[in-house]
């Protein structure tokens, strides 16, 4: 059952008026609070003074003009299309069409074999590779650990390497500098054949957080930003203000201003190269006020995720976000309720491309493979609410329902045979339904070590993405350290 | 002997527009100004360190309480001469270059302060060198450290053996702390010690120079 790529869009938090209130309070922020920045930026804030905004250089500030914005924010595209190696894994995102996937940078994990918590390493990174590969729910891969076991100045390139070696769905991820950017598009354009053919179908894109919340550009991250803007491929404008202590405690505070935030993004993006593809990054999120720690799990992180696709569906560029988060630290059962509960509602909210959705705990700084497997039966669920209940004549059954008659049953009917595999979500496996005796007879397995199976047989498959030829010749350009 | 649960439960309770007319009416009423400070304002500060611990009371909250305190405080300074400061720990907080994650060091940087610490407080993306000038500046006898990012760890690292370097090792304790740090790598640099989240900072900041 392909579930990847229904239309969201039945849960809007934001009335229609109050999207346009909010559109407009971004905007009014833009022009009299403007944005700030710092040493390094002085190009970036001549390109926006020359298309008209203000900029107080004393001060590093930034105002930018209602009309710039507009103007800009039109030339972004409507549809950016992200491809996985085989076409079958494209993510067309657009409207409110739905993808779920992991996301970024823990780095611990969960030891598969003795479940305790670890730092991840570069060999994590590939094992998860494959389980997103192999497990049909989770629609694209962020690199969902960092490989704390290599030198960091290899990271780059050896982050995208182990990903797109491992797995065949779309690959994103943030980079340390613009040299790194270079480097990773070079190895892609040879997976690809040549950069044409990679911009043609870009299997890679790039995560930058080019703001820190509150309204601030940071000067590594906008500059890989526009680089990446200018070589045509496609970037996410990340940007993760935590309600209470980077944004206002209020919901509609912090979309307000993480909507500015993405505004002056996505003009900075289309002043530096009209019509590039880029993702709208709003990721509002909550500060847990009792540590200040990131509260990834809140059910109003689901509520406002939905609500700021709502804000870049208004300026008809589709959007990047958040959901299914936890701030538990290991599967249990505030996982379970935390994650279904944000991926539900992100999910009906229709955002385009929801990153974290699937292998975290401890609020993005663990993932677990029992979780990867578990995730996956969540998003698949989520998504399934999306296709609704369908009311046609063949759905309607009413032959079956007379052929049956009163009193019948429908289990070998023919209308039941050609639906059973259709009309109801089928389960990774991971979900139980079993008799209790026969539960017993299993071994009493709960939740998370029938996951941990299901990860482990789908680990002994192995495969490699990338042709034995062009490894070589990647190894011979890079310093690639995953073994051949 | 004057009673100070007034001055207490005005600081637990938020209660800042008081504050200041009874630390005077104290004072009329003959309390020694550093028995307000430490039988007043700290050991409200205590009781505000413990509710926080046990999630009683949020972390804004602790700040409102804690900036109450300096108010408080700054009433009292010009009478205490030199008992309330000669012996406060001065620190020199920042996170090192590369990295731009301030939420946390800036917390670990408020509830010292609010534990009575001098707290110099550098910013973010901050060089070993700076660090090392900033700590022969302020005559910083606590210098702490905050990284985010595994790719930030090993600055750490450069940091620390600056200061060896520079040869104010002796005269400085290094604090270590941030998400992916843990006691074992604040030893295996040559930290002096590790702390999980602010408020045990704040304390091992304290008996660090005690
Ligand atoms: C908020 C945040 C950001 C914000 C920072 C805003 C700001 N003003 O600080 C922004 C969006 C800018 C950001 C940027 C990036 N981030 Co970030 N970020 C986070 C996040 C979600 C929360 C951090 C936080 O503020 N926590 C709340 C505070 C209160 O907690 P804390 O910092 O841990 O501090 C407490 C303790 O650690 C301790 N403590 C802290 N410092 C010190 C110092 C001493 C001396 C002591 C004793 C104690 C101590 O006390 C504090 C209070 O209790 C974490 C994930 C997470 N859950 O931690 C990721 C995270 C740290 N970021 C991450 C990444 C990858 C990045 C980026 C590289 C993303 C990118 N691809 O562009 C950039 C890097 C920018 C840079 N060069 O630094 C990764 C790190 C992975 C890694 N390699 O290590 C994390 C883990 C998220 C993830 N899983 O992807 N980030």
């Amino acid at each position: 059952m392909n579930l990847m790529g229904l239309q969201g869009g039945q849960y809007q938090p934001l009335t229609q008026d109050q999207v346009k209130t909010i559109h407009g309070a971004a905007l009014q922020i833009l022009e009299t609070t403007g944005i700030t920045y710092e040493t390094g930026l002085e190009a970036t804030a001549n390109m926006l003074e020359a298309a008209g905004a203000r900029v107080n250089r004393d001060e590093k500030r930034i105002c930018i003009p209602r009309d710039l914005i507009e103007a800009s924010v039109a030339k972004a595209p409507e549809q950016v299309v992200l491809c996985g190696r085989d076409p079958k894994n494209d993510l067309n995102l657009t409207e409110n069409r739905v993808h779920m996937g992991t996301g970024g940078g823990t780095i611990k994990i969960l030891d598969p074999d003795t479940g305790e918590v670890r730092a991840t390493t570069l060999q994590d990174l590939h094992d998860v590779s494959r389980l997103v590969d192999q497990l049909d729910n989770i629609h694209f891969l962020v690199r969902p650990c960092i490989p704390t076991d290599i030198d960091e100045k290899d990271y780059d390139i050896n982050m995208f390497y182990t990903c797109l070696r491992g797995s065949g769905k779309h690959v994103m991820s943030g980079v340390n500098d613009e040299a790194g950017l270079h480097k990773v598009i070079e190895m892609a354009s040879m997976i690809a054949g040549s950069k044409e053919k990679l911009q043609e179908r870009p299997f890679i894109s790039v995560i930058t957080s080019f703001a820190i919340s509150p309204l601030k550009l940071c000067t590594q991250s906008t500059l890989i930003m526009q680089e990446a803007i200018r070589n045509r491929i496609p970037v996410a404008l990340s940007s993760a203000p935590m309600a209470g202590s980077t944004s206002p405690l209020t919901m509609a505070g912090t979309l307000a201003q993480l909507h500015a935030e993405e505004l002056a993004g996505v003009t900075i993006c289309q002043l530096t190269n009209p019509g590039a593809p880029l993702l709208y990054g709003g990721i509002p999120g909550m500060a847990n006020l009792a540590t200040m720690g990131y509260c990834g799990g809140a059910v109003e992180c689901g509520m406002m995720n939905a609500a700021i696709h709502q804000l870049s569906e208004y300026i008809k560029v589709p959007n990047y976000n958040s959901s299914c988060l936890s701030d538990a630290k290991l599967p249990d059962a505030q996982a379970g309720y935390e994650k279904a509960f944000t991926a539900v509602l992100n999910a009906m909210g229709g955002s385009n491309y929801i990153h974290h959705a699937a292998g975290m705990l401890e609020s993005m700084l663990a993932v677990a493979h029992e979780q990867f497997v578990i995730d996956d039966e969540i998003i698949g669920n989520a998504c399934k609410v999306l296709k609704g209940i369908e009311v046609d004549e063949e759905h309607l059954a009413l032959e079956v329902i007379d052929s049956v008659g009163p009193g019948g049953n429908f289990m070998t009917a023919p209308h039941t045979m050609s639906h059973i595999r259709s009309e109801y979500y089928n389960s990774n496996g991971v979900t139980d339904r079993k008799s209790r005796d026969r539960w017993e007879a299993e071994g009493s397995l709960d939740a998370r070590q029938r996951a941990l199976n299901i990860a482990k047989k789908l680990l002994a498959n192995q495969k490699s993405y990338i042709t034995e030829e062009v490894d070589q010749a990647i190894r011979d350009r890079f310093n690639i350290i995953l073994p051949a | 002997m004057t009673d100070f649960s007034e001055i207490r439960e005005c600081l637990v309770g938020l209660d800042d527009s008081r504050l200041p007319g009874l630390i005077s009416r104290a004072l009329d009423a003959g309390a020694a100004p550093a028995d307000i400070l430490n039988q007043g304002l700290i050991a409200a500060m205590d009781i505000v360190g413990e509710r926080m611990e046990n999630g009683e009371m949020f972390i804004p909250e602790v700040l409102m309480a804690a900036q109450s305190m300096s108010t408080g405080v700054d009433i009292l300074k010009p009478l205490l001469g030199d008992e309330g400061g000669s012996d406060r720990g001065r620190v020199v907080i920042g996170t090192v270059q590369g990295d731009l994650h301030d939420i946390g060091k800036n917390l670990v940087a408020m509830m010292m302060e609010s534990a009575g610490l001098a707290v110099h407080n550098l910013g973010v993306d901050i060089t070993p060198e700076a660090f090392v000038a900033a700590v022969k500046e302020q005559d910083a006898n606590i210098l702490c450290l905050s990284a985010l990012l595994t790719t930030t760890m090993p600055m750490m690292k450069q940091t620390v053996d600056a200061i060896v370097e520079s040869g104010l090792r002796d005269k400085v304790k290094i604090m270590v702390g941030g998400a992916p740090v843990t006691q074992g790598f604040a030893e295996e640099i040559g930290a002096d010690a590790f702390a999980p989240d602010a408020g045990s900072a704040a304390k091992q900041a304290k008996s660090l120079i005690s």
